[in-house]
């Protein structure tokens, strides 16, 4: 058991005797009656979406999950395998679990993965991951000018990302997670 | 270096937030307002019990301390000033609310457009919001490129359009309910219950009527609409509505899904707003929240209020419409969850 602060992405909570992950969550004050947090939930056993508001501080049903450090190795059809690197077993967790994260996902990368009763539940990216730019097209003369700031670049991974005029192709670079927002050259 | 990265990768949306704020000082002085100051830090802030103003220290030169607030709303000061005979006044700046979150749709400091007039109800209101969005829209389309249909309107629309309902209405078409049947906490109480949600023997009517509003009925809010007549017990300083006193004439506007104002016909009456105050202090002290007397200064100054209406808007909101952003933090140079990280 727990209450509204224990919300958050990725965290496990069970609803309608499902386990469900959290896939977004967002603080609402009307100001005219006590915060809300409104989710969406995706069912870990059907990966149906369903969407609840919570009232601030009410009791939620989260389930206590493990955390295991796991290897990313490689895209095995429709699964992801990774490596547990407490055991060394290697694990594959369907697509459908891990959802749009897996664009972030690159190989050696090293993530958590929440586990409930020996099986993995939700994965949690590091906040930023370092990636090399692979393709980046020069800046053009008069991109400044017409207000282009941002121009699009190809991660090492393939990730797609808005970046700054002047990122150059091998540059190393950090991509938000939470946002997928450019986040900063990688300061030595 | 999360700062210089948020500033790069949102460079063009603060363009288009200062380019807003522009055109909005632009149609105030157009239709004839003036632009006000108002204090940031009061001795006394708003008593609304939901929310929470940031607590300061101020010294004066001989090390004496006092202890005041940050504003939730240039409200309070705004009235004594109409009071004191300004009429047609706005206010275009910073507001403070603590326990909220660092980014979605809250940033604890943000942008406030408040304004006022004297001998109107909040039709006029009604009509001067819609008439300053679109306004933003006009002159904003030759340099910046966004698409009408960020704000749900047909993208062959010339203009944004209001769909304006009652409370009781939207009530009535999105959950089959008589909300007049559903003034008291005790109603309303059971309704949650029919709605199968699970709500504690302690809750407030507010709480009880926004389980089922956030969860039923704003999500649907998509189209522009300005929802009108609330519950009278929602309203603490506005005016019951003259055809139907259970309600009061408050009006919020919702565009895709997200609250961008709230407006009333301004209660005149200090005997009654003084009680509806000291109500709510109460109120603040069950819930456990931080008590301050009631400004008994705007008490008096409502003796001296003329009939008035106004309204307070989002501004980094309007700005997220206009820029078909999700995250209030991509509007705002450098949002508490980049300050503070």
């Amino acid at each position: 058991m727990g209450d509204t602060t224990d919300i958050h992405k990725g965290a496990i909570i069970r609803h309608n005797n499902d386990l469900y992950v959290v896939t977004f969550a967002q603080f609402v004050n009307p100001g005219k009656g006590s915060a809300f947090v409104k989710t969406k939930l995706k069912s870990i056993s059907s990966a149906k979406g369903t969407e609840i508001t919570y009232k601030s501080g009410e009791t939620v049903d989260v389930v206590r999950v493990d955390y295991v450090t796991m290897q990313y190795l490689y895209k095995n059809a429709n699964n992801y395998s990774f490596m547990n690197q407490e055991s060394f077993e290697t694990i594959d967790v369907s697509a459908d679990l891990l959802g749009d994260d897996v664009k972030y996902l690159k190989e050696g990368l090293e993530v958590m993965m929440a586990t409930h009763e020996g099986m993995v539940v939700a994965m949690q990216l590091p906040k930023k991951i370092k990636y090399t730019v692979k393709d980046a097209p020069p800046a053009v003369r008069g991109d400044s000018a017409s207000g282009n700031v941002t121009k699009e670049a190809i991660m090492d991974n393939g990730l797609s990302v808005a970046v700054p005029i002047f990122i150059k192709e091998g540059e190393d670079l950090l991509v938000n997670t939470e946002t997928g927002e450019y986040g900063g050259r990688v300061t030595e | 270096m999360d700062q210089l990265a948020h500033l790069l990768n949102n460079k063009k949306n603060l363009e288009l937030k200062f380019a807003i704020l522009k055109l909005m000082r632009e149609w105030f002085w157009t239709q004839g307002f003036t632009e006000i100051e108002s204090p940031t830090i009061v001795e006394l802030p708003g008593q609304e019990p939901y929310l929470s103003p940031m607590g300061v220290k101020i010294h004066n030169e001989e090390g004496e301390e006092f202890f005041g607030y940050l504003h939730t709303s240039p409200e309070y000061t705004m009235k004594k000033m109409l009071a004191a005979g300004f009429d047609k006044i706005f206010y275009l700046g910073k507001c403070f609310r603590d326990y909220e979150s660092f980014g979605g749709t809250h940033n604890p400091e943000f942008t406030m457009c408040e304004w006022y007039r004297t001998q109107v109800d909040y039709f006029k209101i009604m009509e001067d919001t819609e008439s300053l969005i679109n306004y933003i829209l006009d002159k904003l389309k030759n340099n910046f490129q966004f698409p009408i249909s960020n704000f749900q309107s047909n993208p062959n629309d010339k203009i944004i359009k209001f769909n304006k309902i009652t409370m009781k209405d939207l009530w009535k078409k999105y959950v089959s309910v008589d909300l007049d049947e559903y003034l008291t906490k005790g109603k309303m109480f059971e309704l949650c219950k029919n709605f199968d949600y699970d709500p504690g023997e302690s809750e407030e009517y507010e709480d009880l009527f926004y389980r089922i509003f956030l969860n039923e009925i704003e999500p649907k809010l998509i189209k522009p609409t300005i929802v009108y007549n609330y519950p009278a017990q929602m309203a603490a300083l506005s005016k019951l509505a003259k055809a139907d006193p259970r309600y009061a004439e408050r009006f919020e506007i919702y565009i895709n899904g997200l609250e961008l104002a709230n407006a009333f016909s301004e209660l005149t009456d200090s005997g009654e707003q003084l009680k509806r105050l000291q109500e709510e202090k109460t109120l603040k002290e069950k819930l456990g929240k931080d008590v301050y007397d009631v400004d008994l200064e705007f008490i008096e100054a409502l003796k001296n209020m003329p009939e008035s209406a106004g309204i307070a808007l989002g501004v980094d909101r309007l700005v997220m419409l206009f820029g078909g952003l999700q995250n209030i933090d991509n509007v705002i140079t450098l949002p508490m969850s980049k300050l503070f990280n």
